[in-house]
This record gives structure tokens, sequence and C-alpha cells, in this order.
């Protein structure tokens, strides 16, 4: 049974306690998951065309967008990586974890967890029927990546409840 | 946004022209719509929540608009100006969505 949850802890912090330890270790992997994106599978999808067809534009658009777009997410792997240092033992709750960080970094942990789900499900060519799978084989690295999308979609969906507003300016 | 002046209009009083103002250019040009295609990693709550920050849509024609994604493959989320578009789409990038635009077919 999962107790996690996300809350407030006052008007400058938020709090995610009870992180179950296989999701702890998951969060752990986030950064080094985060610095495969600039491969080529996880490049077309972060960065995708804005058209479907104009090469024109799309090129121009890539030279213009792409190296702010990169500065963007890579800021927000470097914030969730900060804040993941101070992930310590939730001793009120069993084996799980906690970890505690200001409030106007809820967009950066949005942005880092979408995008390891995105990056490991370019990498490991996972699809509609996979992510639809409930049964996860541990040998299978697909299987596993197709697990950690899924427990990482909780966590992220779980921020979305919380309303995923810091009060920060929108992603651009 | 360029605004372009009317040539003079001659009004047949003597040294009385009227000189008009055209309809923005933008407003005259088919405007470009913005679509976000399905993808299979993407949560329906987190793109509802984008289309209501991205677009100021309410939640229920936010899910809406999820829905459409989800069930037909891409949605016409926006249609209008050009700059508006590529601002739009910008920021649905922002957001990890797959996002293009297209100019209007009619």
């Amino acid at each position: 049974m999962i107790d996690l949850s996300i809350q407030q802890l006052d008007e400058k912090r938020i709090l995610i306690s009870g992180i179950p330890p296989v999701l702890a270790a998951m969060l752990r992997e986030i950064p080094e998951i985060l610095e495969l994106r600039d491969s080529t599978e996880a490049r077309a999808r972060l960065y995708p065309n804005p058209t479907a067809g104009d090469d024109k534009i799309n090129r121009e658009w890539h030279q213009m967008m792409q190296p702010e777009l990169r500065h963007l997410f890579v800021s927000a792997g470097e914030t969730v990586g900060r804040d993941l240092t101070a992930m310590t033992a939730d001793k009120e709750a069993g084996e799980s974890w906690q970890v505690a960080f200001p409030i106007e970094h809820v967009s950066a942990w949005m942005s880092a967890i979408n995008q390891t789900r995105l990056i490991l499900g370019e990498i490991h060519k996972i699809d509609e029927e996979g992510m639809n799978r409930t049964d996860f084989n541990p040998r299978s690295a697909k299987d596993m990546a197709a697990l950690r999308i899924h427990m990482l979609g909780y966590l992220l969906h779980q921020f979305v409840e919380l309303g995923g507003d810091d009060g920060s300016e929108d992603h651009i | 946004m360029v605004r372009s002046m009317a040539p003079p209009i001659e009004t047949g009083q003597p040294g009385v022209i009227v000189v008009g103002e055209t309809r923005a250019k933008d407003e005259l040009a088919l405007p470009w719509n913005v679509i976000v295609h399905n993808d299979p990693i993407n949560l329906m709550s987190y793109v509802t929540m984008v289309f209501m920050r991205v677009f100021g849509y309410p939640r229920a024609r936010a899910e809406t608009l999820m829905l459409e994604v989800h069930h037909k493959g891409r949605s016409l989320v926006w249609s209008g100006g050009r700059e508006h578009a590529e601002l739009y789409v910008q920021q649905l990038h922002g957001y990890q969505l797959l996002a293009t635009m297209e100019k209007s077919a009619a």
C-alpha cells in the first residue's frame, strides 16, 4: 500500500512524504536518466517539430527555440537533483522516505518527472500497448522502464491534484 | 502587430481626403490552428492541466479537448493569428506536449 502524499508544509515549502523505497530509488535515478535528453530518440520527442511538413519553419524553429527549451529542461532537472539530495528516511513511517523543497520548485519537479517518463518511453520504445500492460517482467528492461513511467506518473498525478501551481511564471 | 494604411480616399471636397486604416494583416490572413497530438506517455490529468494553464480554458473544455486527443489522436485546441499560434506551440512544447501548428484550410 502506498501512503504517498504531497502537501504544502507552510507558505514556502512542499513536502512529499510516504515515498516507498522503490519510488525513492527511481527518484534518485532521475538526474542520470535526464542526462539522456540529448540522445537521438529523446531529442526528437523533447524538441518536436512545430509543423507537420514545413521544413523551413521547422528549421528556423529549432534554431531559435531549442536552446531556450533545453535550458528550461536542464534547469528543471538540476533543481530537482539538488532537492533530492535532501531526501531522508521518514522515521515515523516505517521504511518510507520524504523530501521537502521550496514551493517555487513545483513546476521544476513536474517538468523533470515528465521529462524522465518521456525519455524512458522513447529509449525503450514504449507504445500505448506497452503502457496498458499490467504484468511486468523484472528481467525485461522495457517492462521495468514501463513500471518506472507508471510510478513516476503516479507522483506526477499527485502534483496535478495539488494544483501544480507554484506561483511562478509559466514554462516559457 | 503591423497595421497597414489604406490609400487615401478622394472625398470630392477640395483639400479633404480621408485616410482609412485597414484591418490588421493578421485579421485578413487565414487563421493558424494549434493541434495537440496523442502520445502514450503523457497523463490525461496532466494534459488537462496544461490546457487550463496555457489557454485559460475551464476544466470542462480542457477535459473535452484532452479526451479528443486521447480518442481521435489529435485535437484542434486553438485557432487564430500566427504569432499567437507560435507562442502557444512554444508553451505546449515547454510542457512536453506534442503540438504542431498548421494554416487553416478554410
